[in-house]
């Protein structure tokens, strides 16, 4: 039960940081320069965006309870429970980034998310 | 996004990803490495020699070198097509492994890469897709 549980507290928190993660740069506007100082700019611009420092709050969460689950669970359990974050993270896409996923997308994830169970299985 | 738009930034976002990946394995073999060099239990007394480890200094490096390419192909490419693209990072670890650690790699675990490498090519091909079926769209709505 408190693996579940912190399992579920692990993809759901992994999940909404990859969708603020993506806000969050998508607010920064697209980097489309390698001059370094502008570079600074906008690492400065992404440091201070609140999406941003949300998106590292959650990733903060997901890092701490996947080494607490890990004190006592397997491995072998944990991973394959956490590939589930590729299916939450494109709904979190669809429903909160407002992109369009479509059938054939949804089959290539719905692959990789049974694809890295099966290599964390052994 | 234009169709012209979406296909250059496919190629950028791949030119961005590619070192990504291969950071986060290097990255998380590193890591792993100098992990069980230490040894899982009794960690916390080991830590200081953790933290000496030059090993395990340049892993994070890596890694965060890895988180910054990822956050920026996330300031113009869409979550659902870099999320899954970023798992090739398994099974670079897999060859890897195989190839350069000459570790045995089981049956199961070569499915798993398969079912990646299968599924990261359908991402690719979905992100392809969407710049032809845009241009249709403009072609028939019959603006340039």
């Amino acid at each position: 039960m408190k693996t579940s549980i912190l399992i579920a507290i692990i993809v759901l928190a992994d999940a909404a940081g990859d969708v603020f993660l993506t806000r969050g740069m998508k607010q920064v506007g697209e980097i489309s320069t390698l001059n370094p100082r502008a570079l600074l700019t906008i690492g400065g611009r992404v440091i201070s965006n609140k999406s941003f420092l949300s998106a590292i709050f959650f990733i903060a969460i997901t890092f701490f309870c996947f080494l607490i689950v890990l004190s006592w669970a397997d491995l072998s359990l944990v991973f394959p429970a956490k590939s589930l974050v590729y299916v939450l993270s494109t709904l979190g896409a669809k429903f909160f980034l407002k992109e369009t996923v479509s059938l054939q997308r949804w089959t290539g994830i719905l692959l990789v998310c049974l694809g890295v169970a099966l290599t964390s299985l052994s | 996004m234009t169709p012209t738009a979406r296909r250059t930034s496919l190629r950028k976002t791949i030119l961005v990803l590619v070192p990504a990946i291969f950071a986060q394995a290097a990255g998380n073999v590193l890591l792993s490495m100098t992990m069980k060099e230490i040894g899982s239990s009794h960690w916390l007394p080991l830590m200081p020699r953790a933290v000496e480890s030059s090993a395990l200094w340049f892993g994070t490096a890596l890694l965060i070198v890895s988180f910054v390419l990822f956050a920026s192909t996330l300031s113009w490419a869409d979550l659902s097509f870099v999320v899954p693209a970023v798992s090739a990072e398994v099974v670079v670890n897999v060859v890897f492994a195989n190839y350069f650690l000459q570790e045995v790699v089981s049956l199961t675990r070569w499915t798993g890469v398969l079912f990646i490498s299968v599924g990261v090519i359908l991402v690719l091909r979905s992100e392809r897709e969407k710049a032809r079926q845009e241009s249709e769209e403009i072609l028939r709505s019959g603006s340039p």
